[in-house]
């Protein structure tokens, strides 16, 4: 049977963050969380290689041990267990430090023939967790794959890259990686059976001290502050004066005629 | 030997980290290095800076550039470069992460801007995060120091004052790669690049049906632009093709006007959209974020709006 381990992150959602423009701070307190967007196409492509192949879905996150609701979130959405690999230290990992720690669980207590991950997170979206885990693990990998086929028999998939000069089809061995694109599928909602079964379903927990330790950090963040822009944010309404006034002041400042 | 080295995908990109990576090595007091598809290439590299170019042997067909991921590492691991910056293409980006992984060193992706620490001879580096809301800045803890930067990020370098001094070397060919290359289409290039047009009209969510792109389509004829849109409007309708959605994970635009049509204005479209000089955005609902981002914001509908804004433009422009 196909073994599919989805990988997912447990984001702030970006939509909640408010800037205390004065200060340049970004004000996260009140942020909800969810799971990345592109991580539930990741979640979705696992799914669907097990309606149309029966495979073995695992989803697999690295998080701070408060961030439990991603569990029931993530189970809700099909796979058939979750290996949550926590410790209350863990916000703000850099990517190595996830990679390190995904390779580390996944080498060890998890058997797969497919890992899918999204893009990149909608957090930092540095894009760099699938490919490095990949090579931590020393199988093959394809990148920004917009369609995905099993081949039976053949432990292979094929996979088409959407890149910027085109199209490239691949065919990538297993056991290997594929990040997805987020046109490669649209995520189904979760059921209100599916909500109510995830919380029964298996979840194995891991500590740093069960995976060999915490890996190195060679990424470290000396900040964040709020992005700024400049702008006059000038309202208008609708009505055919008001109109006029924008062409006018367009026309003063240069960015048409 | 130490270096700063510099990887793309095409010659424009090389030239601009080239132009980044000249700064770097002037302040550690070390050499600009290039990799280079031919001899042609690497010649043209030495005249515009680098002091040594390696020479990439050329792929089996059913090999991507992705193949060089082992030959990058084993020229890194013997010459020990400071600092290795990488064309942030997709696949450049997937080059940079595996090659991060094997060299066990910390990688900024997207890096837009960096500044070489004097004491310490780190480069800290900048990156956008949460979508383009939050500005991040990194350093690398371990060497060598590696970022991805985009196309457009830096001026390409100019030739240098003393012409083409430099080595050029041959690296080991690609060891056969596992992952196999069956096929490639290349992409269906519209005449039109957003990325050089002085007005941009964007048609987001906001408009109702494929038909009504039309009116959006009037609006940038009527203003001499050209026509992009949000990224739904192209991955999930697909009522524009993808090559002029615009956001973090498309393209990015600097023109002298963008005209939202019908653009709520998430954090990741804006991001795309943040180099406009004037920002102009219509939209019915007063709350829609893009009119944080604007300058002048119309709040109403734009299928009431648009007409009337294009005979407005139509009686002014008309020359």
């Amino acid at each position: 049977m196909l073994k599919v381990i989805a990988c997912f992150k447990w984001v702030i959602d970006e939509a909640d963050i408010r800037v205390d423009a004065p200060n340049r701070k970004l004000l996260l307190e009140r942020a909800a969380f969810k799971i990345s967007p592109y991580d539930r196409n990741a979640v979705e492509e696992a799914m669907r290689l097990q309606e149309q192949h029966g495979a073995s879905v695992t989803a697999v996150t690295v998080a701070p041990a408060s961030a439990k609701n991603c569990l029931k979130d993530v189970l809700s959405r099909g796979p058939d267990r979750a290996v949550f690999v926590n410790d209350p230290s863990f916000a703000d990992l850099e990517p190595a430090r996830t990679t390190g720690l995904l390779a580390a669980a996944i080498g060890s207590f998890v058997e797969f023939d497919l890992i899918l991950c999204g893009e990149g997170s909608s957090d930092l979206y540095a894009q760099q967790v699938g490919p490095a885990l990949a090579e931590k693990l020393g199988i093959a990998c394809a990148t920004y794959v917009n369609k995905l086929t099993y081949v039976e028999g053949e432990n292979r998939v094929i996979a088409e890259r959407k890149l910027e000069e085109g199209i490239e089809v691949v065919s990538v061995p297993l056991p290997g990686l594929i990040t997805v694109l987020p046109d490669i599928n649209t995520p189904r909602i979760p059921s209100l059976k599916q909500v109510l079964g995830a919380a029964k379903k298996p979840v194995e927990q891991l500590t740093p001290e069960r995976l060999g330790g915490m890996p190195a950090e060679r990424l470290k963040t000396m900040g964040v502050v709020a992005a700024t822009m400049e702008r006059k944010r000038l309202r208008f309404g609708a009505g055919a004066e008001e109109i006029r006034s924008v062409v006018d002041a367009l026309l003063k400042e240069g960015a048409i005629g | 030997m130490a270096g700063i080295w510099v990887f793309a995908e095409g010659a424009e990109h090389t030239l601009e980290l080239l132009c980044a990576g000249r700064k770097v090595a002037e302040q550690l007091g070390v050499h600009p290095v290039a990799f280079a598809p031919d001899e042609e290439l690497a010649r043209r590299y030495l005249a515009h800076g680098a002091r040594e170019v390696f020479v990439l042997p050329g792929l089996a067909p059913d090999q991507g550039l992705e193949a060089y991921v082992p030959v990058l590492a084993q020229a890194a691991a013997q010459e020990e470069p400071d600092v290795i910056l990488i064309g942030a293409t997709q696949r450049g980006k997937e080059m940079a992460a595996r090659l991060s992984a094997r060299l066990d060193t910390g990688l900024c992706s997207n890096c837009a801007g960096f500044e070489v620490d004097a004491g310490s001879g780190r480069l800290v580096m900048e990156r956008l995060m949460y979508g383009g809301a939050g500005v991040q800045k990194v350093v690398c803890t371990t060497r060598p120091q590696m970022a991805t930067i985009a196309a457009r990020a830096f001026e390409p370098a100019p030739a240098g004052e003393d012409d083409a001094k430099g080595t050029i070397r041959s690296l080991a060919a690609a060891p056969s790669s596992p992952v196999k290359v069956l096929h490639r289409t290349p992409a269906a290039r519209g005449s039109v690049d957003v990325t050089e047009a002085k007005i941009v009209v964007c048609v987001g969510r906001g408009i109702e049906k494929k038909e009504d792109v039309k009116l959006a389509r009037d609006l940038a004829d009527a203003l001499g632009g050209e026509l992009a849109c949000s990224r739904p409007v192209a991955e999930e309708l697909r009522w524009l093709p993808e090559e002029v959605y615009l956001g973090i994970s498309g393209k990015k635009i600097k023109p002298q006007l963008y005209v939202g049509v019908g653009v709520s204005g998430q954090i990741q479209h804006v991001t795309g959209i943040r180099d406009s000089r004037v920002i102009l955005a219509i939209n019915k609902d007063e709350n829609a974020p893009i009119f944080e981002a604007a300058d002048y914001g119309i709040v109403g509908d734009l299928y009431q709006v648009v007409p009337i804004l294009i005979d407005e433009l139509k009686k002014t422009l008309k020359h």
